[in-house]
């Protein structure tokens, strides 16, 4: 007798059909809608299909995928939660301080995508850097602000330094 | 997915990271400047990281130092934080937090919203109660008392007199012990007050004080005039609409915001009349009365693709 083997796409298609609505589902109740639900869990099959994990050693596939889908989802909050932020300090910009429709949209992305690399750092940790990249305050105004010493801000910078990098590699 | 990075690499990250928090400290010594040179000499890889940091600072300095900052510091990563965490992503403790958001009493800090034709009454942790219609997004914060609402329509019913504040795009509304509505347009939002008293206070312009019965509308350039609704007519919050003589066009305007898919008309039924209380939970019952009593028939491609059209007199 010939073991069968499944090609990867058609254990992929396998997956997808048996898992797909009950992923969306539980998306749905987190993100309130179908349609972000829907775009989440196509993104959660995405990452599967081109992770290294081999389907047919999945053991818990929907475990896999909740694994995979939280880690979506929490980008997907974090991405509308900058977002808003982002757009309400734009609302507060002189009116001849605000950037063109298109320079508004590439300026969100560019933001999305440190926010990416910083997410993780604490909270003190990420704001230090964000005085010292942005607004170029040295380390003994940032220790002053926080209330910390100024060896603590360059602990903090390399802690900062060390996290994008890493995530860069 | 990422393959996680080799010790190697991890070591010459974080060396690469203390050469950079020492050069920024302003306290690097001649003797440590030709140290650092002599390690980004040393390897290839040095080298490489080396010039992945310097690319990162290139990225922050192109920046709008005030919007980046705004953005990427905003307040509500605490709360992001607690969101990752429910999630189990970075810790324990989730299943309290779910359970907490889907039997939603006692809210104290959230972002709620609702899908097309969907409703939402959440009890806040004040005794407060919130109501979302149909499309709608409210971020909670009571340890600010305070509202955001991010888009559709919210009701607050407040039963504290130390009051909230919801905060609009164009100003914000405190609220005392009172009942109001609050709506988000594509140009304005609109103010309605149920029972009691608010207070509007518009970005531009001075404040004013409405009273129960009294909507306005509040536009970039400050509040336009007060008028009047009938508050003991039930809408949206009873889960109805109502039409007394309203353009057809309106009318369905309207129940659009409750359907998903495309609903399309005929610009010559845009100004037939409308009569009678509709509940919201089944549109296509609300179509099926329409077609019932005014001179149109639904054509229905699928149940998202539907096209109201005027009766043939000829067919």
């Amino acid at each position: 007798m010939v073991d069968a083997v499944t090609p990867p796409d058609q254990r992929l298609s396998v997956l997808y059909r048996e898992h797909r609505s009950w992923l969306e589902n539980w998306l749905r109740h987190r993100v309130g809608n179908s349609w972000d639900a829907a775009d989440l869990s196509q993104d959660t099959f995405l990452r599967v299909l081109s992770s290294a994990q081999k389907l047919e050693e999945l053991r818990e596939p929907r475990a896999y995928l909740l694994t995979v889908g939280k880690r979506l989802l929490s980008n997907f909050y974090s991405r509308r939660s900058l977002e808003a932020a982002y757009l309400e300090a734009l609302a507060q910009l002189p009116e001849e301080c605000v950037p063109s429709p298109e320079q508004r949209w590439l300026l969100l992305e560019t933001l999305q995508a440190l926010d990416e690399l910083l997410d993780g750092l604490p909270r003190l940790v990420r704001r230090a850097f964000l005085w010292s990249q942005l607004h170029g305050l040295g380390y003994r105004e940032i220790a002053e602000r926080l209330d910390v010493s100024e060896r603590t801000v360059k602990r903090y910078m390399a802690q900062a330094y060390e996290h994008c990098l890493l995530v860069q590699l | 997915m990422r393959t996680a990075p080799t010790s190697e690499m991890q070591e010459v990250a974080r060396a690469a990271a203390r050469w950079l928090a020492l050069l920024e400290s302003g306290t690097a010594t001649e003797a440590d400047h030709i140290r650092l040179q002599h390690w980004r000499n040393s390897s290839a890889n040095h080298e490489h990281i080396w010039q992945k940091a310097q690319q990162l600072r290139q990225r922050f300095e192109a920046l709008p130092p005030a919007l980046a900052m705004a953005s990427l510091d905003r307040p509500d990563l605490a709360r992001r934080a607690a969101i990752k965490r429910a999630l189990g992503i970075a810790a324990v403790l989730p299943t309290t937090w779910l359970i907490a958001r889907q039997v939603p009493v006692q809210v104290w800090l959230a972002d709620v919203h609702t899908a097309i034709g969907e409703q939402k009454t959440l009890q806040l942790a004040d005794g407060s109660l919130l109501q979302l219609n149909t499309d709608s997004a409210v971020n909670v914060d009571l340890s600010k008392r305070e509202l955001t609402l991010v888009r559709g329509e919210m009701a607050l019913r407040v039963n504290d007199s130390a009051g909230l504040t919801i905060h609009l795009p164009y100003g914000r509304v405190v609220v005392g012990r009172s009942d109001v509505c609050v709506r988000l347009n594509d140009r304005d939002c609109q103010i309605k007050v149920a029972s009691g008293a608010a207070q509007l206070h518009p970005l531009q312009g001075p404040a004013l004080f409405l009273r129960e019965g009294e909507e306005v509308r509040l536009r970039p350039g400050g509040a336009g005039e007060v008028g009047r609704f009938d508050a003991s007519l039930p809408g949206w919050r009873e889960g109805v609409l109502i039409a007394q003589n309203q353009p057809l066009g309106d009318f369905l305007r309207e129940l659009r915001r409750f359907r998903p898919g495309l609903l399309r008309w005929a610009p010559e039924l845009e100004n037939l009349r409308v009569i009678g209380s509709f509940r919201l939970d089944d549109t296509d019952r609300v179509l099926s009365l329409l077609a019932a009593s005014l001179p149109l028939e639904v054509q229905s491609r699928t149940r998202y693709w539907v096209t109201l059209m005027p009766l043939n007199a000829h067919a």
